[in-house]
């Protein structure tokens, strides 16, 4: 990409106008592709306004309409995940577009927040947030998750055990699990896995090809960005500092690949979805600001595997130094 | 009874600590596989802990540090203290048959060395495993660091390998424990905290290594 190009994103973008425009076309996907770039979005939550007058918002329904071939098809009856006397099945709720299921990637929050003394109305557009670090894909134990180059964390469905280990070291517990369907199937499945997880992909096939995700294309009010990385946390920045806004997801987990703006805190919103969303079942995510990464500390404590190779090689050889000066007297053939 | 030192303390050392981290290893990182939660480990007394992830991954980076540390140990003690009984020979394959059928009263058992071929092809697998874990293990590590990049073949294959490896290295420590169910094998398991055994048995087993030391010693006296 150029520079006169990419400048002019930026002042495009600042202004306010026309950035989806310019931000859509095709051949801005298209070009920075090729040359290995990321791609990140931004949720605008001063410009979402969960699509009130559909039935169902728009992002919600072009990404079941876009992934509609890719839901799992359960094969009944699922037998529970023994010893345990449950498991997870959403094949008779594939209709329910106000959490997150396999059956449903993206879903909007309707928030009341309050803050200093004012009520907001406020609409979260959510779905994984494409990790910089993602736990998820690193401690995968079948290594069939993956951060891919241009930014998206994939789950391939054909290696997917469904152990769910992902949905549990994610801060927001993204990736929803369908019992009765994949590889566990073909190998004990009534000891081991469980089915497969499923979440956003960022539409990785769209944005192959240069195009962008479903969701983004189907937002009536531009509250939804797509683009190049470095160009989304540029924006990101400079809408904050304008507007006097909060950011999420730029420094929460280690970075993310999705930005949310907000004119109210995060921990309002957050506190709001603890008290209006929970309701202890999987699929319907909080925002704790600053979360951290799992994989945090195990990288400070890397270093100890340049150590300790270090010492053995150190350790031996005063080991064998001292048995062959004599110093050692634990010899090989006192009788 | 006559007895004769069969483990200097550093061989006690390494197996010792080499199990003690084999022993973290594998709990911790079965841990990693989403069973504890689900087969009711972490409800256990003391064992709350067993199913968070947070933890089990530390445990199983200590645990690594600690098996790389005695391996590269290990290694270096071979090769500089040129000790290289437990190293597979050739022809022990055939050998190795020839001890089973003895076990099954087929064969007479050949005369051994100080360890038996069956003993050191276990040795060489159990090895081998090890090698490979860590590897593939290091590799994982990279993975989990930010800001590195590593291709996604590898990573794939290094986690692959790694669980293999695993159900390998955990067999292999299974026959290890079995044989103690062998009675002829009974006597070496206190050399592994006394470092001896009586020469009696010695003489009887491991004549080939009694040998090697007497003519050894022989040769001394006459030096001398």
């Amino acid at each position: 990409m150029s520079m006169s190009r990419r400048s002019f994103i930026k002042r495009a973008a600042f202004s306010g106008m026309a950035v989806t425009a310019v931000l859509s076309g095709a051949d801005v996907a298209a070009a920075s592709i090729n040359s290995g770039n990321e791609f990140a979005s931004i949720i605008n939550l001063t410009k979402c306004d969960g699509c009130k007058n559909f039935g169902t918002p728009s992002c919600v329904a072009a990404c079941r309409s876009k992934n509609q071939n890719r839901f799992p098809q359960a094969q009944k009856p699922i037998g529970d995940y023994w010893p345990q006397t449950k498991h997870e099945d959403w094949s008779e709720k594939q209709e329910l577009s106000n959490r997150l299921t396999p059956y449903n990637w993206t879903y909007v929050q309707h928030l009341q927040v309050e803050h200093e003394g004012q009520e907001y109305e406020i609409h979260v557009p959510r779905r994984c947030l494409h990790c910089d670090n993602p736990p998820c894909a690193s401690l995968c134990p079948f290594g069939v998750n993956e951060k891919m180059p241009e930014g998206p964390v994939l789950i391939n469905p054909n290696g997917c055990f469904g152990g769910a280990k992902c949905r549990d070291v994610c801060p927001w517990e993204i990736p929803q699990r369908q019992g009765g369907v994949g590889l566990y199937l073909q190998v004990a499945p009534k000891y081991a896995g469980g089915g497969v997880m499923y979440k956003c992909d960022m539409c990785y096939d769209l944005i192959q090809k240069g195009q962008q995700p479903a969701c983004v294309s189907a937002c009536p009010n531009n509250a939804l960005i797509f683009g190049l990385k470095g160009d989304m946390h540029d924006y990101a920045r400079q809408w904050a500092q304008e507007n006097s806004g909060y950011l999420y997801g730029l420094e929460e987990h280690g970075g993310t690949s999705t930005i949310y703006l907000s004119a109210v805190p995060f921990e309002a919103i957050h506190d709001a979805i603890l008290n209006q969303e929970i309701d202890g079942k999987p699929g319907k995510p909080a925002m704790p600001v600053g979360v951290g990464n799992i994989l945090d500390e195990p990288a400070g404590m890397a270093q100890g595997f340049l150590i300790a190779p270090v010492a053995g090689l150190l350790g031996a050889g005063l080991s064998v130094y001292k048995i062959m000066t004599g110093a050692d007297n634990d010899e090989n053939n006192e009788a | 009874m006559m007895k004769i030192m069969r483990h200097r303390w550093q061989i006690r050392f390494v197996h010792w600590v080499t199990a003690l981290s084999i022993f973290i290893l594998f709990f911790s990182g079965f841990g990693q596989m989403p069973v504890y939660k689900r087969y009711f480990v972490d409800q256990m007394p003391g064992l709350s802990w067993s199913s968070d992830y947070a933890i089990t991954l530390h445990l199983h980076y200590y645990g690594a540090m600690i098996l790389i540390f005695i391996s590269v140990y290990y290694l270096f003690y071979l090769f500089l203290s040129k000790e290289t009984d437990v190293l597979p020979k050739k022809g022990d394959v055939k050998e190795s048959l020839l001890i089973l059928l003895s076990l099954l009263g087929l064969a007479e058992e050949p005369e051994n060395d100080k360890y038996l071929a069956e003993q050191r092809m276990a040795f060489a697998v159990t090895a081998v495993s090890i090698l490979g874990l860590i590897i593939t293990g290091l590799i994982k590590v990279l993975k989990n660091l930010p800001d590195t990049s590593i291709p996604l073949s590898l990573s794939f294959w290094a986690t692959q390998i790694h669980n293999i490896l695993t159900v390998i290295l955990l067999i292999s420590v299974v026959i290890h424990l079995l044989a103690f169910l062998i009675k002829d094998n009974r006597p070496l398991f206190s050399s592994m905290f006394t470092g001896r055994i009586s020469l009696d048995y010695a003489k009887h087993r491991h004549s080939l290594w009694i040998n090697r030391i007497e003519a050894r010693n022989s040769k001394d006296k006459h030096i001398h």
